[in-house]
C-alpha cells in the first residue's frame, strides 16, 4: 500500500516528461497528491518493509499533499495566464518532487531519509531553473552548490550516528532504543553536522544564502512549493534527529544549539525584511524567519509547537506566494514599487496578499499568532526580550511592504487575469488558516508528537 | 596516504583535464581500499559500484563536458597555485589535528579518519577559491569522496543500498550541474561563477 505513494508520483513524472497538454498535466498534477492523501489516510500507522507511516510522518505527508493539490489547481490558471511556452516543463519536476517528499516522510531509515532529502534538492532545482534566464541560472547554481555541500556535511552526521551506534542500525525507531548508553561526545559532534547539513536546507542563518534567490527566481507556483513543502522536508529530518538526541539524554545541548540558530535566523531575516524592495524576496526572507521560529520551538523542547508552526507557516506562505504570483501576472514585475495599491486595482488579489502578509506577520486571529504566543510562554525568561525584539523587527519589515502593496499609490495594471481559480486557491488557504487560528488544534498536535518522546 | 596525495595534487594542478584524471585515480584508490577492507560481501559490491559510477562514468561525463564547452582548460583561482598549496597544507594539518577527535572508539580504520577530514577540507577549499563552475563541481566531488572515506574508516561503510543511493545522488547532481554549466556558457559566454551576481539582498 505505502509503495503506491512512491510509485504513483514516479510513474507520473515519467509520463509528464513527454506530455505537452497543459490541461491534462494540471489535472493529473492535482489528482496524484489527492489520491496520495487518501492512500495516506488509509495507510496511517502501517509498516511495510522499509516504509513506515507514523504520526509525524503522516502529519507532514498530508500537509504536503494538500499543498501540492492546491498549487496544481492554481498552476492551471497561472500557466494559462502567463503564456509561458515552457509551462509543460514545470510538471515532470513537480511529480519528481512529490516522489522525493513522500520518500522522505515514509522512510524511517536515516540513510534513506538523507538520500530522499538530497533528491528533493535535485528535483526542486528544476523548478528554480524554470525560466532558463541568467537570473534563474545564477539562483539554481547557488542552490545546487550550497545545497549539495550542506547536505554532504549532513551525511557526515548520519555516518557519525551510525558509527556511534556501532554500525548496528540506521532505523530511527531502533536507534532510539539503542542510543541511551552510547558515547555522548560522538553524538554531539554528529548533531553539529546534522544541524549544519539539514539547517542549510531549512534556511538557517548563516547557511541561508540560497533561499531568497531560489524562492524569488522560481515561478510563483514553484516558489509556493519550495516554501510550503521543501523547507518542511529538511525540518522534518531535524525533528527526527532532535528527538533521537533527546532520547540519548543530550536534550539540553541540542536545545541550546537549536535556540541559538533559530533566534539568529529570525534576526538575520528581520534585517533583510526591512530593507527589501522585491515582494517575492520579502516572502522568501519571511520563510527564513518562520523556519527560524520553528527551530526555536524545537529548541524549547516542544516538538508539537514546532509541528504546528510549520503547518501554519506552510498554509499562510503558500497563500502569500500564490497571491504574489497573481500580482506578478497583473503588474509584470516583482518590485514592491511597481505593484503598489493593488487592493484598489485588483481587490481580490491585493486583499489576499495583504491578509496573507498580515497572517505571516503574526497578527491574530491568524494561527501563527497562536504559535508565536505559545512559544513566548514557553521561552526561558532570559531569551524573552530577544525573542520579542526579533518578532518586532520582522513585523516592522513586513508591515511596511504590505501596506505599500495593498494601499500605496496605485501602479499601472498591465493585464487583469480572469481565471477565477487564481483567486480561489489563496482564499481557500486563508480560510483554512483562519479556522485553525480560531480553533488551534494544540491537543491533536501534542498527540501526534507523542511518537517523538 | 596515496588518496590524500591525489587530493593534494587536485589543488596544485592547473589543467582541468589533469584534475579530472586525478579525481578518477582517487576513486580507483578508494575502491581499492573498500576491497581491502572487505571481510564480507557488501564492501566488494560497494567497491564495484563506486568504481563504475565514480571512477568511470563521472570522469567520462566531465571530460566530454569539457570537450564540448571548448573553454580554456586552465584553472582560474583567487589564489595562486603556491598559495593554494600553502592553504591546502594548512588545512591538511588542521584535518589531521581535528581528525583525532573524529576517530570514534571502535572505528574500523582510525588512521584514515584524518585523511578523510583533510579531503573534505581540501574539497571545500577548491569550491571556495576556484572561479570556474567546472572546478567547483570537482571540489564538491572531492568533498564527497572524503565523506565516503569517512564512512569506510569509521564503520566500514554505510549499508550497501544506502551507499549506492548516495553515489547515484552524486551522479545526478553532476549531470544537473553539467546541464547548468552548458547553459551558463551559452548565456554568459564564460564559466566564471564569481561574475554571476545579479541577485542581491
Amino acid at each position: 500500500m505505502l509503495w503506491l505513494l512512491l510509485l504513483l508520483p514516479l510513474a507520473s513524472a515519467a509520463w509528464a516528461y513527454r506530455e505537452k497538454n497543459l490541461n491534462r498535466l494540471s489535472l493529473v498534477a492535482a489528482g496524484v497528491p489527492l489520491v496520495s492523501l487518501a492512500i495516506a489516510v488509509l495507510g496511517q500507522g502501517a509498516k511495510n518493509g522499509l516504509l513506515e507511516l507514523d504520526g509525524v510522518g503522516f502529519f507532514y505527508l498530508v500537509l504536503a499533499d494538500l499543498i501540492f493539490t492546491l498549487v496544481a489547481l492554481y498552476a492551471r490558471g497561472y500557466w494559462a495566464a502567463s503564456h509561458d511556452t515552457h509551462a509543460p516543463a514545470f510538471f515532470a519536476p513537480f511529480f519528481a518532487f512529490i516522489f522525493t517528499t513522500h520518500g522522505a516522510y515514509l522512510t524511517h531509515n536515516l540513510g534513506l531519509m538523507w538520500i530522499f532529502v538530497e533528491s528533493s534538492t535535485l528535483a526542486s532545482a528544476f523548478l528554480v531553473y524554470h525560466h532558463h534566464n541568467s537570473r534563474a541560472l545564477e539562483a539554481t547554481w547557488k542552490y545546487l552548490m550550497l545545497g549539495s555541500v550542506g547536505i554532504a556535511l549532513g551525511l557526515i552526521g548520519v555516518i557519525l550516528v551510525y558509527a556511534v551506534l556501532g554500525g548496528a542500525t540506521l532505523d530511527w525507531g531502533e536507534a532510539k532504543g539503542l542510543i541511551g548508553g552510547v558515547n555522548p561526545a560522538g553524538l554531539k559532534l554528529a548533531f553539529a553536522f546534522l544541524l549544519i547539513g539539514f539547517g542549510t536546507k531549512v534556511g538557517l542563518f548563516p547557511m541561508h544564502a540560497w533561499l531568497p534567490d531560489a524562492h524569488s527566481e522560481s515561478p510563483s507556483p514553484g516558489s509556493a512549493l519550495l516554501s510550503g513543502t521543501l523547507l518542511n522536508v529538511a525540518f522534518y529530518a531535524l525533528v527526527r534527529y532532535t528527538s533521537l538526541l533527546e532520547s540519548a539524554g543530550l536534550g539540553s545541548y541540542v536545545h541550546k544549539l537549536l535556540l541559538g540558530f533559530g533566534l539568529a535566523s529570525v534576526f538575520a531575516a528581520a534585517l533583510f525584511l526591512i530593507a527589501q524592495k522585491d515582494y517575492k524576496r520579502l516572502l522568501a526572507y519571511s520563510s527564513m524567519e518562520h523556519m527560524g521560529l520553528g527551530v526555536y520551538a524545537l529548541g524549547l523542547g516542544a516538538p508539537w509547537l514546532a509541528l504546528l508552526h510549520t503547518l501554519f507557516h506552510s498554509l499562510c506562505k503558500t497563500a502569500a506566494f500564490l497571491s504574489a504570483g497573481n500580482l506578478s501576472l497583473a503588474f509584470g514585475s516583482t518590485d514592491i514599487d511597481k505593484a503598489s495599491g493593488s487592493a484598489r486595482s485588483w481587490p481580490a488579489a491585493g486583499f489576499a496578499f495583504v491578509l496573507a502578509g498580515l497572517a505571516l506577520a503574526g497578527l491574530p486571529p491568524f494561527p501563527l499568532f497562536f504559535a508565536e504566543f505559545q512559544a513566548l510562554l514557553l521561552s526561558p525568561a532570559a531569551l524573552m526580550p530577544f525573542y520579542l525584539l526579533g518578532l518586532g523587527l520582522a513585523f516592522a519589515g513586513l508591515a511596511g511592504a504590505i501596506t505599500q502593496i495593498g494601499f500605496g499609490t496605485p501602479s499601472a495594471l498591465q493585464v487583469l487575469p480572469r481565471a477565477r481559480i487564481l483567486v480561489w486557491v489563496p482564499a481557500a488557504l486563508l480560510l483554512l488558516a483562519l479556522v485553525l487560528g480560531v480553533l488551534p488544534p494544540a491537543e491533536w498536535a501534542k498527540n501526534i508528537a507523542e511518537v517523538l518522546r | 596516504m596515496a588518496i590524500l596525495a591525489t587530493g593534494f595534487l587536485m589543488v596544485g594542478r592547473r589543467s582541468l583535464t589533469a584534475l579530472v584524471r586525478f579525481y578518477a585515480l582517487q576513486n580507483v584508490l578508494l575502491a581499492g581500499l573498500a576491497f581491502a577492507l572487505s571481510e564480507e560481501g557488501h564492501l566488494v559490491f560497494a567497491g564495484v559500484v563506486l568504481l563504475v559510477l565514480k571512477g568511470v562514468l563521472i570522469p567520462f561525463f566531465l571530460l566530454a563536458l569539457l570537450k564540448r564547452l571548448a573553454v580554456s582548460h586552465e584553472v582560474e583561482s583567487y589564489l595562486s597555485i603556491p598559495l593554494s598549496l600553502l592553504f591546502g597544507g594548512a588545512l591538511v594539518a588542521v584535518g589531521f589535528r581535528a581528525g583525532k577527535a573524529f576517530a570514534l572508539p571502535g572505528a574500523a580504520l582510525p588512521e584514515a579518519v584524518p585523511v578523510a577530514i583533510s579531503l573534505i577540507l581540501l574539497g571545500m577549499l577548491s569550491m571556495a577559491t576556484r572561479k570556474k563552475a567546472v572546478t567547483q563541481v570537482l571540489g564538491f566531488l572531492a568533498l564527497e569522496n572524503g565523506v565516503f572515506l569517512l564512512a569506510l574508516s569509521e564503520t566500514q561503510g554505510l549499508p550497501l543500498f544506502i551507499e549506492i543511493g548516495v553515489a547515484l545522488d552524486a551522479f545526478a547532481a553532476v549531470v544537473l550541474a553539467g546541464i547548468l554549466i552548458r547553459r551558463i556558457k551559452q548565456i554568459f559566454g564564460h564559466l566564471d561563477t564569481a561574475r554571476m551576481q545579479e541577485l542581491k539582498g
